[in-house]
């Protein structure tokens, strides 16, 4: 078999549009991305896990050794790559999230969160679609308080809270506002 | 003006447009002045082509590969031989290393261009330390409520988690992040201050 010179430009050309156009895809910037949170207090006040947690109850009891998980706040709200969205959260806590872009099946995004005014934690990571993030530590009444962050660009909340919670919980609305 | 006697030997030729331009002309001249000549013309044309049309072409779909083959098969002094054969190689040779460099070429083309998942990828490969890179602060072990990984468990974040931090700041020295991987999930841990 030979290979002419024309099949041999036509052949890179062809690969490289490909690539090109994968890379175009992977970075298109117009997709909205929703994010999940839900705040919970864990405590070693041998209440058991509050049913409407009960989809996270394993990763919960997998993740800490507490004996009371009770869900406290659930919220969600949209945004799209580069817009700021604040959440308020139980025990005067703020989070701030942003996502920057949407990087295959990762969602790059930076996450602040705001003891009132004061900045907790700033951070920037890659979260899997529909993956969560969870940050914990806060003390919460007579407990701590876990966050979990939920980000989806299909608006499926991920992995999430039984799907009655928002109806239950008091949470206050997103906001979305710009630095 | 040329005689019908000598006209006539050109009409079989001039109907098959083989004479030389000036005869054809002379021709030509003729026979728009002799009618004589213009009919014997008009039967040499009906002539050829009922020949045409009552003759059988032979059919020739695989005559000349039936011939290559044939002269393939004739016996070929030994030298000639092996010129064909290092010929054939050569060409081989020639195709691999062209479609070897079209590969290689590609792939290059591919890496730069996708630099940002050969990053991802390099991260992902450098080991669990990398998805806390630039974590401002140590981290530490985590408080006691955290509930123990079992023995093959990675307690750190790992390559199986669903985030990858590439920034962590705090004022909190005590922050600890860590991955379960059977749950998928990393967790930033930030204990109250005493």
């Amino acid at each position: 078999m030979t290979l002419r010179p024309g099949s041999l430009a036509f052949l890179i050309i062809a690969i490289a549009a490909l690539g090109t156009q994968g890379l175009c895809y992977a970075q298109a910037p117009t997709k909205q991305v929703y994010v999940y949170i839900d705040s919970v207090m864990a405590a070693d006040t041998n209440e058991g896990t509050d049913p409407r947690l009960s989809p996270m109850d394993k990763k919960l009891r997998g993740l800490f050794g507490f004996s009371t998980y009770s869900l406290i706040g659930h919220i969600e709200g949209e945004t799209s790559c580069g817009k700021m969205i604040a959440f308020a959260l139980p025990g005067g806590k703020i989070l701030h999230v942003q996502p920057r872009a949407i990087d295959n099946d990762m969602i790059a995004m930076e996450i602040v969160l705001f003891d009132g005014t004061r900045p907790m934690m700033t951070t920037d990571l890659k979260l899997k679609n529909n993956g969560t993030l969870i940050v914990g530590g806060p003390r919460y009444e007579t407990g701590m308080m876990i966050i979990s962050i939920g980000a989806s660009t299909s608006g499926a909340q991920p992995g999430g809270t039984h799907s009655a919670m928002q109806a239950q919980v008091a949470g206050t609305p997103g906001e979305s506002a710009a630095h | 003006m040329a005689e019908c006697g000598e006209i006539s030997v050109m009409l079989g030729a001039f109907e098959d447009s083989e004479l030389e331009p000036n005869e054809m002309q002379e021709v030509a001249f003729h026979l728009a002045r002799c009618e004589s000549c213009t009919g014997i013309l008009a039967d040499y044309s009906t002539l050829g082509r009922n020949l045409r049309s009552i003759s059988v072409e032979p059919k020739l779909a695989g005559f000349s590969s039936a011939v290559i083959a044939r002269v393939e098969r004739l016996p070929q002094p030994a030298h000639i031989r092996i010129a064909r054969f290092f010929r054939r190689q050569m060409d081989s040779l020639g195709a691999g290393l062209a479609w070897g460099g079209a590969v290689a070429a590609a792939a290059v083309l591919t890496i730069i261009l996708m630099t940002p998942y050969a990053e991802q990828f390099a991260r992902k490969g450098a080991g669990s330390g990398t998805s806390v890179a630039d974590a401002t602060h140590e981290a530490v072990p985590a408080p006691n409520q955290i509930a123990s990984s079992s023995g093959n468990e990675p307690t750190m974040a790992d390559n199986d988690s669903q985030a990858v931090i590439s920034r962590l700041e705090s004022p909190n020295r005590s922050v600890a992040v860590w991955s379960e991987p059977r749950r998928d999930t990393t967790v930033i841990w930030l204990p109250d201050q005493p």
